[in-house]
């Protein structure tokens, strides 16, 4: 803030978008909107929409200057304009709601915002030990998910089982979809339907510790996989190696994606890294479950050491369905490490 | 995330339901001369777009677009291979996965709506600027907020949406009933709720714990493991079917002779919210609260102890939370209620 030569900066925040939030106060709202006015010198007044979320802030920070209101966003305007001869900012571009945005600090959220994507990037030592813990808890959450994937359970049971362990370890929060059957053709939230021998059970588990999140992706067939879930497993399991051989400082997002992407150009699956059968072939973590960068063969982005992301080339294959793998890397001096420990294999869970 | 059963039960929520609700928004859109509504979704702000068409994000974003007329278009910041599951567990016309809303609303909106006519925002300063700059580019002057008409609609409750709270309810009484005897430790007591609540099939499961009442009455949401004190407690929000209850319990290993009179005395007080809360508490009231569904959040404040004080009509679902201080110490409650009449409330959790 210094150096922008701000003295105030407004954080806007929500259950969605609690990352920016997260950072700048180390607030991780439950419900409704809150925002920060974080001061130069580390002094912080929040603003909350929720009478018992203002106690719970003052309550993990007694240092904070806790305010609630049903209309909290005329209250940070009122506060904002007793600040008339300081340089005040505000943040981020997705969470900041229209009316304060559209107002005079309108030309503040493109810098304020682009400010704080770059702190958030690169991982001090103390962010990337608590992605660490996150990553060994995905790995260990993911064995309890095998365990749970059994014939005649509904998909919501698997992730019940997998929350309740993520609760029993104080993990707090995971983002988690999945899909079953015998050709998976994308990944969802739960739904009712129940497993049956022979089904392929992809999931994406993003548990977070401290804010932090980690993933993990892999596919499980109940049963003995077929030879064509193992043609096609061959190739995902190719592509991420080569997705995780071009993570290193200096590469762009884009080179690690068209690596991953290139191994299925050479099997003849091209058609399917287009947007018509998938998103990304990665994405940044952090205090975000899908940060930046997006791993995009038109990402220019270029990685950094300390820098975390998934790489994983989950896509649809027209003789399998669709496959997920993926693990989450931290970009080292020389290449990077790979966080997430869990085999990559295709996994067989007994079907009887 | 969410990251709980969601489904569309026809049964439960049946189209014709979601249609009236629908038709009473489009009666008063066109009283009022809107060319079209905007209504905002996330995983935070779910409820409006979930209450007229099902709909409610796991994560990510989306754009209702509501003509005075026919049915209405949903907007979803999903990839394209998402879109078959977005139309399997919504009840919209048109489903367009789209990657910036705003520019693509902004787009639609040329399109289909005759020029000049306002385009109404609910909740259009909380948009978010992203969403909402494009828009703001595009319409200019065209933009109004619409909260007012949204809320003078929103409520009361229709017997599916009080149904599915009823339900919402004893997931969540049953999850705080899972609670083990004796639990030393906040992992404990959180694990067992969130088994029990998803495996009843709650779509989500907001658990805050006060960990110790003899150091702190404020909830937490708790990471890491905590050691409990003799005496905590824990309030539950559960949805089901975006549908929202909540719920409170304190837990002791020998439970105070007041506890149970504050339980009596808060089912009898939440039964008369909306009309005279004139039981007096067993202890001193230190706080409370009301919250109801009228815009986009599950819960917005409409009551409480330390203001605003606005009201709630008869038939209206909502929440209360309190706190009691008794002579044994203090007491956390939480409930869900259809708020009454002439004649009582009714109480749900």
């Amino acid at each position: 803030m210094a150096t922008e030569q701000l003295d105030v900066l407004v954080v806007a925040g929500n259950p969605w978008r609690s990352d920016y939030l997260r950072y700048a106060a180390d607030l991780a709202p439950t419900c409704g909107q809150v925002f920060a006015l974080v001061g130069r010198e580390g002094q912080i007044q929040v603003i909350a929409e929720h009478p018992v979320e203002a106690k719970r802030f003052h309550s993990e920070q007694p240092d904070l200057r806790v305010s609630w209101s049903p209309s909290p966003i005329e209250e940070v305007e009122g506060a904002v304009g007793s600040l008339s001869r300081r340089r005040v900012a505000l943040a981020p571009a997705a969470a900041a709601p229209y009316r304060l945005a559209a107002g005079p600090l309108a030309a503040t959220l493109a810098p304020a915002t682009a400010m704080l994507d770059r702190l958030m990037l690169r991982k001090s030592p103390a962010e990337i030990d608590a992605l660490s813990r996150a990553a060994a808890l995905a790995d260990e959450g993911y064995a309890v998910f095998r365990e749970a994937a059994r014939v005649g359970r509904p998909e919501y049971a698997l992730v019940a089982e997998v929350e309740a362990f993520f609760r029993s370890r104080g993990c707090p929060e995971n983002f988690q979809i999945l899909g079953s059957g015998r050709e998976v053709r994308g990944m969802h939230p739960p739904t009712e339907r129940r497993l049956a021998a022979g089904d392929l059970v992809t999931t994406e588990l993003t548990p977070c510790v401290e804010g932090y999140y980690a993933q993990i992706c892999r596919t499980l067939v109940l049963g003995s996989p077929s030879e064509a879930q193992l043609r096609a497993f061959s190739v995902y399991d190719e592509a991420l190696a080569a997705g995780v051989a071009a993570v290193r400082p200096g590469a762009t997002a884009a080179e690690v994606a068209r690596a991953q992407n290139e191994v299925f150009r050479r099997h003849g699956l091209g058609d399917y890294v287009t947007s018509e059968y998938t998103r990304v072939r990665g994405h940044g973590l952090g205090l975000y479950v899908d940060g930046r960068p997006a791993v995009l063969e038109d990402v220019d982005l270029a990685l950094e050491p300390e820098m975390t992301l998934v790489v994983h080339p989950n896509t649809y294959h027209p003789e399998a369905g669709y496959f997920v793998h993926g693990d989450s890397v931290r970009v080292t001096a020389s290449g990077c490490e790979v966080l997430t420990r869990t085999p990559r294999e295709l996994f067989s869970v007994r079907a009887g | 995330m969410r990251r709980g059963l969601i489904s569309w039960s026809r049964d439960e929520v049946p189209a014709s339901v979601l249609e009236a609700r629908l038709a009473r928004l489009q009666g008063k859109m066109r009283a009022a001369g809107l060319g079209a509504m905007l209504i905002y979704t996330s995983f935070a702000r779910p409820s409006a777009v979930a209450w007229l068409t099902h709909f409610v994000p796991y994560w990510n974003e989306g754009l209702l677009i509501v003509l005075p007329t026919g049915a209405p278009v949903l907007l979803a910041a999903f990839s394209k291979r998402m879109q078959g599951w977005v139309k399997s567990v919504s009840h919209v016309g048109e489903v367009q996965c789209v990657a910036q809303l705003g520019r693509a609303a902004a787009k639609l909106v040329g399109e289909r709506i005759p020029g000049g006519s306002p385009v109404a925002v609910l909740e259009l300063d909380a948009l978010p600027w992203l969403v909402a700059e494009p828009l703001a580019d595009a319409l200019g002057p065209r933009l109004a907020d619409a909260s007012a008409l949204f809320a003078s609609i929103r409520q009361p409750a229709d017997e599916t949406e009080i149904a599915l709270t009823q339900r919402a309810a004893d997931i969540a009484t049953r999850a705080l009933g899972s609670i083990p005897r004796g639990a030393e430790r906040s992992s404990q007591v959180l694990a067992a709720i969130e088994r029990s609540a998803r495996l009843d099939g709650a779509e989500e499961v907001l658990s805050r714990l006060a960990p110790d009442l003899a150091t702190g009455t404020a909830l937490r949401r708790l990471e890491g493991d905590q050691a409990l004190g003799e005496r905590y407690a824990v309030e539950l929000s559960v949805a089901y079917k975006a549908a929202w209850a909540r719920a409170a319990r304190c837990c002791s290993s020998s439970e105070p002779p007041s506890w149970s009179q504050a339980r009596a005395w808060t089912s009898e007080w939440a039964t008369r919210i909306g009309a005279v809360a004139s039981v007096r508490p067993p202890g001193n009231t230190a706080f409370w609260s009301l919250e109801a569904c009228v815009g986009s959040e599950p819960f917005s404040v409409v009551a409480s102890a330390i203001g605003p004080r606005g009201t709630v009509s008869a038939g209206t679902v909502a929440c209360f939370s309190l706190q009691l201080q008794l002579p044994d110490g203090p007491w956390l409650g939480a409930g869900t209620v259809v708020v009454g009449g002439n004649e009582p409330g009714r109480l749900l959790a």
